[in-house]
């Protein structure tokens, strides 16, 4: 099955494209050239809208759509903020293409402010990202020494900055405007919306934030053009998508595939390698952790947008966690649970109080100490959490829980009764 | 607390909606949960508190179902909008509300039987009205160890934080202190200070009002009374001229706490109080507190019957004049008016003064411009504060001066010293007697407004005739602009309505050995302005009586002691800085055999065989307002709950001492101030003791180096009026030019520096 690179574009190209010569020997920067000599603003936001192009941060909102709900008329600046926060579990395709290849990150960057009027981004990354960082840096100053950033930039009357912000690690800072209040030096939590960010986000001003993935693409598509990038893909799932498969596959990693032409069978079988013999596919969440949770009736679910809700469950950051029949789902969703516990920023009560209720009752079961009307309890607990709170972090915790008691029922039962001990760690797998 | 923002239901532009399959309306802009409010309908909040600014949507308990949106909306942040259709009470609203009580009750310690919030606790209500009767949790709840001391006035028990954000954004948001924050996240979320210690400021106290739960206690309070076995009674504050409202609790016979007011007044405190205001009561029973009418003579101090004690004060007053009668500035219009009955009858041609500012000539012009009451300061577009240092001094109107810079408004200030509120905007600092340049820097600013307010003080302006001139043609220039007064005393307005002018004729008198008797009314004249005067000055009188709540000063010496009750504790009537009238009731009766003020005047008055036909003080208000024009229209019935303006300008008085001139004196400028923490209140409150401020003189770097002080522990200034010895802190934030000295605390003695006017003085500084 092919793999088709646009924002791994590295992949493609011998040399080092975190190298700014490299990247442009490659075709980098034809797409903001191109803008700045031949497209007004409005140009490139219609290309985006053209295009189709979804935002690869989890929610897929449209990101030409989103960048129209900025005011035009607004008297504060306008900002771009790129999430790169990457904290959903499993997913670590944006830590990639930072690594590897951050000038069209930079580039996207670039063009998302011109779009729309800005002359000011930020790039926000996750704390734990350390050498990304350290490489995002030295791509920011070589951008700056080159021309591609800055006052006039490429000897054009468009002037663009950009400031790399690190986090602290903290995975509701990925949440955009838990990131913008971090952003903004304060605790993150997210805030109530409306305002969204286009209208009051960074600074109370107007801001565009988009996940890395989602930046990266935009020079192909000013530089190809929308119509060619709407070739790639279905109706409503345009383009490419990277999926980082990890779990119990024999070659987990990133793949950047088109999107609606590879199910999940040939992702996992054919792509990673499969399983390791002797074991086989019990469950998976494909769109990071805070997604249903899929079975084997769904290994055919072709990989868009769309198929994915089909099945029942989201598509999310596509971080693909797999797991084979040796794992145990009842200790999985206590992971999860301890993860959203610990994670919940504790600002909204019944993601504050409802995680940490349901950690201790799966808790429980996982020690033995189970009782039968556990299961309607935690079925009650998350009743009472989702659709109820203030950002989307919560309804995350309930998704995978929820749809692994509803999918995998006599697994709960049957750790009621019995519990499920821990089992000895197993040997790192994949090629 | 408050909960839900007023709303003005006849307001015009009224949206209509539908609630509950009621048809009703509210003014455009109302959240869902006030329209609700005002209509009689209860949607649960916690988090939501409209003072603390937007809503934060973090509680989720006032979930309601809006039709056509999906899922249930916090009606704490929807606004109502034409034909909005919604539902409280359907099933799935109703067990929104009761999930979202089970979680916040899940790690609830539930100790409401040893909790101080038991009994008045939102948490406990709205789970009886609205929540689970029986909770699904079976684990472990969190657990912290319980209580510590957020300060030494309030006790903080993690255990019982529900995590509603309100503490911390008055911190942050409404007090500015920035000390309050939530530490860790999700369950483990508490709070704590910034820099881990203790939570101080101004006006920390307001948390325990905000809290919902009993998490934030009162230390003073902690673990005094239960909510059945107290009284609340709506009042007003007895410390400042802002006059805020309260409410004082009763316990066992005595006030035991002092509380924002659960229907706050929007034109006066909006529900807040200063920590001085809400930690002062145990003054009321102070070691010093006058508990029995006392006799002294030569031989010996008698404690008496109050009659007997009555009867002496009316043989002192009866015998030939002149008399004379020297008001504090915390008395009541009722005392005030009974002791000038007194002077026009029975004891006719006694003097009667007040040791207050009085009507002083220069700010004639200023008190005759258009004027505006606190809430105005939240719109005004330009603040400019002449003069004073309300963090200080009128402290609420801090909270005031903040929201307005807050929502935009730019504050100018000039005065002669540095304050809390000086970094907020541009900020003059002017040598004593040249305001006026201060004034003509914050001029051009007037320009660019279209709504400024300005702010002066009445005690640096009386004697800043140029600077009061040029700011009151500022005002008259300027279309829209606005004034209000930063008052100098409690009820120096109400007294000045009576048309009582300042001491100046009564000093005078005193000195020149003609009085017979003077009877002071909560008045303390050798700890005012011109203390070594007055002290000289009442060495010559007859006698004095002393109608006192507190000893020490006057009531020591004194011929007769009538114990008076204080402000917490009677009945009457104050009038604030912004000329409003309100009633003080009393929260508690004195101890003792003491009485409230107004009655021993009465009984005085019976005795001197001139009774009123008066008994009340609601009758003694009313007879004053049919005698005094600045009163007129106004009776407790029209005062009510949230008070009533005076519409008359008070009566001139023969009160020309206070005026403009030079200083008198040699050496520098003297530059006095005052501290929240720093008064008589704030030293007898063994509350306060943790807060409590001394008195200290300060010098700019510059002024102590050129002086040899740089090296001073103490120094010693002295004035053509007095002398009195402080330590010395230099301050390189100080301006040179100046020295600067606290004035109002108790036995510090700087109020010997000065005239009895408060007029400008220089003073020699010198090493002590
Ligand atoms: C709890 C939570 C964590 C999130 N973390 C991330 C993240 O790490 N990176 C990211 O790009 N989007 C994250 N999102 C999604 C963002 O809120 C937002 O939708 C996204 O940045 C928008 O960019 P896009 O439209 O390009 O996807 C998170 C959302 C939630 C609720
Ligand atoms: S849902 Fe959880 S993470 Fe989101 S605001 Fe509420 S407490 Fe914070
Ligand atoms: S201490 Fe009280 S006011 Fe502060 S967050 Fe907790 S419950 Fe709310
Ligand atoms: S500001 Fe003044 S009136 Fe208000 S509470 Fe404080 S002392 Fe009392
Ligand atoms: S009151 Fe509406 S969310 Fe707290």
């Amino acid at each position: 099955m092919p793999q088709r690179h646009i924002v791994y574009l590295h992949r493609e190209h011998p040399g080092d494209m975190a190298q700014l010569p490299e990247y442009v020997k490659a075709g980098g920067y034809n797409g903001l050239m191109k803008a700045l000599a031949d497209m007004e603003p409005d140009d490139v936001l219609y290309q985006l809208h053209r295009s189709g192009v979804r935002g690869r941060g989890g929610a897929g909102f449209p990101m030409g759509r989103k960048a129209s709900f900025l005011p035009k008329d607004s008297p504060r600046p306008a900002y771009v903020v790129c999430n790169a926060d990457e904290s959903e579990p499993g997913t670590f395709k944006d830590r990639e293409i930072m690594e590897f290849n951050p000038f069209q990150l930079l580039e996207g960057i670039v063009l998302a402010g011109y779009a729309i009027g800005s002359n000011h981004g930020y790039i926000y990354i996750r704390g734990e990202y350390e050498h990304q960082a350290r490489v995002l840096d030295r791509a920011i100053a070589q951008a700056y020494e080159g021309g591609y950033l800055g006052s006039g930039l490429l000897r054009s009357r468009f002037d663009f900055d950009i400031t790399l912000y690190r986090g602290a690690g903290a995975y509701i800072c990925g949440e955009e405007t838990g990131l913008l209040d971090s952003l903004e030096g304060k605790r993150g939590q997210p805030r109530l919306k409306p305002p969204f960010p286009a209208v009051a986000g960074l600074y109370a001003s107007p801001t565009l934030i988009n996940n890395v993935e989602t930046l990266t693409t935009v020079p192909v598509i000013v530089a190809k053009g929308a119509d060619w990038y709407a070739t790639l893909g279905t109706e409503k799932s345009t383009g490419t998508k990277v999926f980082s498969v990890s779990g119990h596959v024999m070659k987990p990693g990133n793949y950047e595939i088109v999107m609606g032409d590879t199910s999940l069978r040939e992702l996992l079988y054919d792509i990673c390698g499969g399983f390791r013999p002797g074991h086989d596919f019990k469950a998976c969440w494909i769109g990071g952790s805070s997604v249903p949770v899929l079975t084997a009736e769904h290994v055919d679910t072709r990989l868009d947008y769309e198929s994915c809700e089909t099945a029942g469950t989201y598509l999310g950051s596509a971080g693909c966690i797999v797991m084979d029949d040796s794992g145990c789902i009842v200790r999985s969703s206590l992971r999860l649970a301890h993860f959203y516990r610990h994670e919940s920023c504790g600002k909204c009560t019944p993601c504050r109080e409802g995680t940490m209720w349901m950690e201790k009752v799966l808790q429980r079961i996982v020690d033995g100490e189970g009782r039968m009307e556990d299961l309607e309890l935690l079925e009650s607990i998350m009743g009472r959490i989702s659709g109820r709170v203030l950002c989307a972090l919560a309804d995350g915790a309930v998704a995978p829980i929820e749809s692994a008691l509803r999918l995998f029922r006599d697994d709960f039962v049957h750790a009621v009764e019995h519990g499920s001990p821990a089992r000895e760690p197993m040997a790192p797998m994949g090629a | 607390m408050s909960d839900y923002a007023p709303v003005n239901l006849s307001a015009p532009d009224q949206i209509e909606f539908e609630l509950n399959r009621r048809r009703l309306a509210a003014p455009a802009g109302t959240m869902l949960v006030d329209a609700a409010y005002a209509h009689g309908v209860e949607v649960p909040v916690f988090c939501y508190e409209p003072r603390l600014g937007g809503p934060i949507g973090a509680c989720r308990m006032c979930l309601v179902h809006v039709e056509g949106m999906r899922g249930l909306q916090t009606a704490c942040s929807t606004q109502v909008q034409p034909d909005m259709v919604v539902r409280s009470d359907t099933d799935e609203v109703r067990d929104a509300h009761d999930g979202v009580l089970e979680l916040l009750l899940a790690n609830h310690p539930l100790d409401c039987p040893v909790c101080d919030k038991g009994g008045e606790c939102p948490l406990q209500d709205r789970t009886f009205k609205f929540g689970p009767g029986k909770t699904q949790f079976v684990e472990h709840k969190r657990h912290f160890p319980k209580p510590l001391d957020l300060s030494s006035l309030i006790a903080l028990d993690r255990e019982r934080c529900i995590t509603c954000f309100r503490c911390v954004r008055f911190s942050q948001e409404v007090a500015e202190d920035g000390h309050l924050i939530m530490r860790e996240r999700g369950g483990d979320s508490e709070i704590a200070t910034f820099t881990g210690d203790h939570y101080t400021g101004r006006f920390t106290g307001n948390v325990i009002d905000l809290c919902p739960v009993g998490a934030l206690t009162s230390v003073p309070y902690r673990f005094v009374a239960r909510p059945w076995d107290i009284k609340n009674t709506p009042s007003v504050c007895g410390h400042c001229p802002v006059g805020c409202n309260l409410e004082l609790t009763e316990h066992e016979g005595h006030v035991a706490r002092v509380t924002g007011r659960p229907n706050p007044n929007y034109s006066v405190e909006e529900g807040w109080l200063c920590d001085k205001a809400r930690f002062a009561y145990p003054e009321d029973r102070a070691p010093d507190r006058v508990r029995q009418p006392l006799i002294r003579d030569a031989a010996a101090t008698r404690e008496v019957a109050i009659e007997e004690a009555v009867e002496a004060a009316a043989l002192l007053l009866g015998r030939d004049g002149p008399h004379a009668f020297l008001l504090g500035p915390g008395a009541t219009v009722e005392e005030g008016f009974l002791a000038q009955e007194l002077a026009s009858g029975p004891c006719r041609g006694a003097l009667v003064a007040q040791l207050g500012l009085g009507d002083a000539p220069a700010l004639a012009g200023l008190r005759a411009a258009p004027a505006a009451q606190l809430d105005d300061i939240d719109r005004a577009d330009l603040v400019v504060l002449v003069g004073g240092d309300p963090a200080n001094q009128q402290p609420v109107v801090e909270l005031r001066i903040r929201k307005a810079v807050r929502g935009g408004g730019r504050l100018v200030s000039a005065g002669p010293r540095r304050h809390p509120l000086s970094g907020l905007g541009p900020s003059y600092i002017t040598p004593p007697g040249r305001l006026l340049d201060g004034v003509r820097a914050a001029g051009p600013a007037f320009r660019a407004a279209r709504r400024p307010l300005v702010l002066w003080d009445e005690a640096d302006l009386a004697h800043e005739p140029a600077a009061a001139a040029e700011l009151a043609g500022l005002l008259g220039a300027t279309r829209g602009a606005r004034q209000l007064e930063l008052g100098a005393d409690v009820n120096g307005a109400g007294l000045s309505a009576l048309g009582i002018p300042g001491a100046a004729d009564l000093v005078a008198a005193l000195e020149q050995g003609t009085i017979t008797t003077l009877l002071t009314i909560h008045a303390q004249p050798a700890e005012s302005a011109g203390a070594a005067r007055w002290a000289e000055a009442l060495g010559r009188v007859g006698a004095v009586v002393a109608l006192a709540s507190h000893g020490g000063g006057i009531a020591d010496s004194a011929a007769v002691v009538l114990p008076a009750a204080t402000h917490r504790e009677q009945e009457g009537v104050y009038v604030s800085m912004a000329k409003r009238a309100q009633r003080l009731r009393p929260g508690a009766a004195p101890p003792g055999g003491a009485a409230p003020g107004w009655e021993l005047l009465i009984a005085l008055a019976h005795r001197l065989g001139a009774a009123p036909a008066y008994r009340s003080p609601a009758a003694t208000f009313a007879a004053a307002a049919a005698a005094r024009p600045a009163l007129a229209g106004l009776s407790y019935d029209v005062i009510g709950e949230l008070g009533a303006l005076l519409h008359a300008a008070p009566p001139a008085t023969t009160n020309g001492a206070v005026g403009g001139g030079g200083a008198d004196g040699t050496g520098l400028p003297l530059v006095t101030t005052l501290r929240i923490f720093g008064d008589a209140a704030a030293h007898r409150s063994d509350a306060l003791s943790g807060v409590r401020q001394g008195a200290e003189v300060v010098l700019g770097a510059g002024e102590a180096e050129r002086r040899g002080l740089a090296g001073a522990a103490q120094v010693r200034l002295q004035s053509p009026h007095g002398a009195c010895t402080l330590p010395l802190r230099v301050d390189p934030r100080c301006p040179d030019g100046a020295v600067h000295a606290t004035l109002g605390v108790p036995g510090a003695g700087v109020e010997r520096l000065l005239a009895v006017d408060r007029s400008p003085v220089r003073v020699e500084v010198t090493a002590a």
